[in-house]
């Protein structure tokens, strides 16, 4: 997250951008190796256990932030769409974080490919490849396909791997944009009934279940991770559903149960409860005795 | 002065914590402590008594090197004769002949400090043996030198090639979990595999060994085979250290009156030529009144050579002797933290090279007559100092900025440098991360690379092993990095001391108690 100024409409609006919540320079739970990842703003599903739920919204400028601000770090200009963070008062409270209406945040910028390219440049020497992720990162298609080509064709880059971390809630269009270019993807199936889904995340499941077929098809999904929510994903008829899915998948993609975490979840879905070790070892098990090479985290 | 000896020997006896062999070695330091030091400046003595110089307990009458690295390839070879060995025919001749040669080799503490580099030395006697007949024979080896040379200091190479013996002993280290040898990988991305490195990376998260070294970059320090020995020095095969003296930056920088600059021009030559002062009087003693090169077995049978002994100038403290020179001058910047004051760091240590390698030393041809330089790892009784040119526990910045700000260090050390990383236990998961991040720092010219996991059950204090289940009291998960763990765990472990009879030695200062 940046603590400076953010002057957003501040670049030539020729060179194309993307809205970036983030970068973490030396990752090592963002698929092989040591990775440097990219979180785009903006989400196409609300999921409620959401762990970084200020990345799911794009600022409208209303500045109801600004006016929480306890040390009145914010200004907002509405007309010029610009806001001022002073990192000297900032106490990095996150109250602006809790008090938007529509889950997003102050802080995130307007980055080009070239921006990009060389933050990558900085750690080149230390990573594996890059993880893009979000937010939903596959709402930037074409930015990813420029980011992309631009690291392939780079001497100094094309040797890092590209792996994309998705929720897969987009058309088969989007992902033709950069299937070739990609080196991986990561997807979640976070429920296999669509009602179940529009329960836990506000959507049904229709193009992410399309998506995970057609990524797996196309030997490109690398992994398929199920996060388990005790009350929504953990029945019987759930877990047979997403069993059967994991099982129509290639034996190279690797398959993992995630116990849900509480963790940075919102205030008004605090009643979501961590699956308890019998939950976590039924539906571990019930997978399993499917056939599947489960990994738990 | 005969009662206080008598009454420092009457100590020794009578104290129920030491065992036999270490009385006897305390014993040994208090006849030694007997002789006038060798002749140096009354100045010079003064800084001695005053720790502003350490000479680490080698004791005021040299007779053997501080840091020998036996050839044991040519021991190997041509039999030694003072022992009657024979050259070794087979595995079993040759694992034999090198337990008897081990307890041998002297060295400051009793125990050698380098074993070899184990696979180089054993593959030639593999033979048509199976993994699994060499597995028992070297876990049987293992055990011996963990049991007869208990010493944290004892310390064993592997690499850079893969192979059978390093993979072995790699999976032994993990399943006996032993203190005792020290390891280095030495890794060439050039002849070493990523899936050894690998095997490493995951020892490490077992046991917190291997360190790994910068084979290319540091074998271009010497002229044939070196050795990684004791705490991260690097010295040359068939030679070795006749001592080590070292020096505290941040001592020399309290008594320091002037500003910045006077302090580079005046304080710190004055005593970086005070410790090459002691240094030369040590090596003079230990070559022309002792004898020691003349009179020792492995000299005379050439297993060390003269011509491949150096001494090693070492230096601690720098984190404190930098950022008080800052802040004396009126800025706030931090040594870890910003770039001024790594650069200070920097032009300190460049600096100190300069002055070591302008001074001609006797009888030190394995550096052209200059001394080694090193940055050395410190020794329980650091407190206020940081060892070498670490940034302060505690105060250790991201991964990258860490690797960026000592990285530019490492290459004016040829005696050895050492940082310690810290990686949360998640880094397990994926060990290929930690590979990564290895071979970056080496392109960013790391001479070597040591790491630890949060919660591992081996706790590296300066260079050596504990394990936290030894520890009386280990403090709080979140306070492994505060500033007073130093300091604490040397307390935990002296405390460890008096409590009961400890078999494995890794204090250098014990000797010096009594």
């Amino acid at each position: 997250m940046w603590i400076r100024e953010i002057p957003k409409e501040s670049i030539p609006m020729s060179e194309l951008q993307a809205n970036i919540s983030g970068i973490i320079k030396s990752s090592v739970i963002d698929g092989p190796g040591n990775r440097m990842v990219i979180f785009f703003q903006a989400c196409n599903l609300n999921c409620l256990y959401c762990h970084n739920s200020h990345t799911i919204g794009l600022c409208n400028y209303c500045g109801i932030c600004a006016e929480a601000c306890p040390t009145q770090s914010l200004t907002i200009d509405t007309l010029k769409k610009h806001i001022h963070h002073n990192e000297n008062t900032c106490n990095h409270c996150d109250t602006c974080l809790k008090v938007c209406p529509i889950n997003s945040s102050p802080f995130y910028k307007k980055m080009s490919v070239n921006d990009l390219i060389s933050e990558i440049l900085e750690v080149k020497d230390f990573i594996s490849g890059i993880t893009v992720s979000g937010g939903e990162v596959m709402l930037h298609a074409e930015f990813l396909k420029e980011l992309f080509i631009a690291i392939k064709s780079h001497s100094e880059l094309k040797n890092l791997s590209i792996l994309v971390d998705s929720n897969g809630n987009v058309t088969q269009d989007e992902w033709d944009q950069i299937i070739e270019i990609a080196d991986g993807f990561m997807l979640d199936i976070k429920a296999f009934s669509s009602q179940v889904h529009l329960e836990l995340t506000g959507h049904s499941n229709d193009k992410i279940l399309n998506s995970i077929q057609y990524l797996n098809s196309k030997s490109k999904l690398k992994e398929i991770r199920f996060v388990l929510v005790p009350g929504f994903n953990d029945s019987v008829d759930e877990l047979q559903g997403v069993g059967q899915l994991m099982n129509l998948l290639f034996p190279d993609v690797k398959k993992v149960l995630i116990k849900m975490r509480k963790h940075g979840i919102r205030t008004k879905y605090q009643h979501l409860s961590e699956p308890n070790q019998l939950e976590l070892n039924n539906a571990k098990e019930h997978l399993e005795s499917m056939g599947i090479d489960l990994t738990l985290i | 002065m005969m009662e206080d000896i008598k009454n420092r020997v009457h100590a020794v006896l009578t104290d129920g914590t030491l065992d036999y062999k270490q009385k006897k070695h305390h014993l040994a330091y208090i006849a030694e402590n007997t002789q006038a030091y060798p002749e140096i400046s009354p100045k010079a003595m003064k800084a001695l008594s005053e720790k502003v110089i350490c000479d680490l307990f080698e004791g005021s009458a040299p007779y053997r090197p501080r840091y020998i690295l036996p050839d044991y390839k040519l021991a190997l070879k041509k039999g030694v004769k003072y022992l009657e060995l024979d050259p070794p025919t087979d595995f079993d001749e040759a694992i034999n002949f090198l337990s008897i040669l081990y307890v041998n080799v002297p060295s400051i503490t009793g125990y050698s400090v380098y074993l070899g580099t184990i696979d180089e030395l054993l593959l030639p006697f593999v033979g048509d043996l199976t993994e699994e007949a060499i597995y028992k024979k070297l876990k049987l080896f293992w055990r011996y030198i963990d049991r007869c040379l208990p010493d944290a200091f004892v310390h064993a190479n592997i690499g850079p090639g893969d192979n059978v013996i390093a993979r072995i002993i790699l999976k032994i280290e993990r399943e006996l979990k032993q203190v005792v040898p020290n390891l280095t990988l030495k890794y060439d991305p050039e002849t070493s595999s990523d899936d050894l490195l690998t095997d490493a990376v995951q020892t490490v998260f077992e046991v917190a060994k291997p360190h790994i070294a910068n084979h290319q970059m540091t074998k271009a320090n010497f002229n044939n085979d070196y050795g990684v020995v004791s705490c991260y020095n690097s010295l040359p095969e068939g030679g070795g250290s006749h001592t080590l003296i070292r020096l505290n930056l941040k001592k020399i920088t309290d008594l320091h009156q002037g500003d910045l600059e006077t302090f580079i021009s005046q304080t710190l030559p004055e005593y970086c030529q005070m410790t090459l002062d002691i240094i030369e009087a040590r090596i003079k003693y230990l070559v022309d009144t002792v004898k020691y090169y003349e009179t020792d077995f492995l000299a005379q049978e050439g297993i060390i050579k003269l011509e491949n002994f150096s001494a090693m100038f070492g230096f601690y403290g720098l984190a404190e002797c930098v950022n008080q020179l800052i802040k004396k001058s009126g800025t706030n910047f931090i040594y870890g933290k910003n770039q001024e004051a790594n650069q200070l760091g920097h032009r300190i240590l460049e600096e100190m090279k300069r002055i070591v390698d302008s001074r001609q030393l006797p009888y030190c041809k394995a550096n052209n007559g200059k001394a080694f330089f090193h940055s050395q790892s410190g020794i329980d009784i650091d407190i206020e100092e940081t060892a070498g040119a670490r940034i302060p526990i505690g105060e250790e910045p991201d991964i990258y900025s860490h690797i960026n700000s000592v990285a530019p260090h490492h290459h004016l050390c040829n005696g050895g440098i050492s940082d310690i990383f810290h990686f949360d236990n998640t880094i397990t998961r994926n060990p290929s991360a930690v590979l990564d991040i290895i071979k970056g720092s080496f392109k960013k010219g790391m001479r070597l690379f040591t790491f630890n996991i949060s919660d591992s059950e081996f706790i590296r204090i300066t260079g050596y092993l504990v394990r936290r289940s030894d520890l009386i009291e280990f403090r709080e998960e979140g306070s492994r990095y505060g500033s007073a763990l130093f300091a604490a765990n040397s307390i935990d472990n002296a405390n460890v001391d008096k409590r009961n009879t400890k078999r494995i030695n890794s204090h250098e200062r014990t000797a010096s108690q009594y």
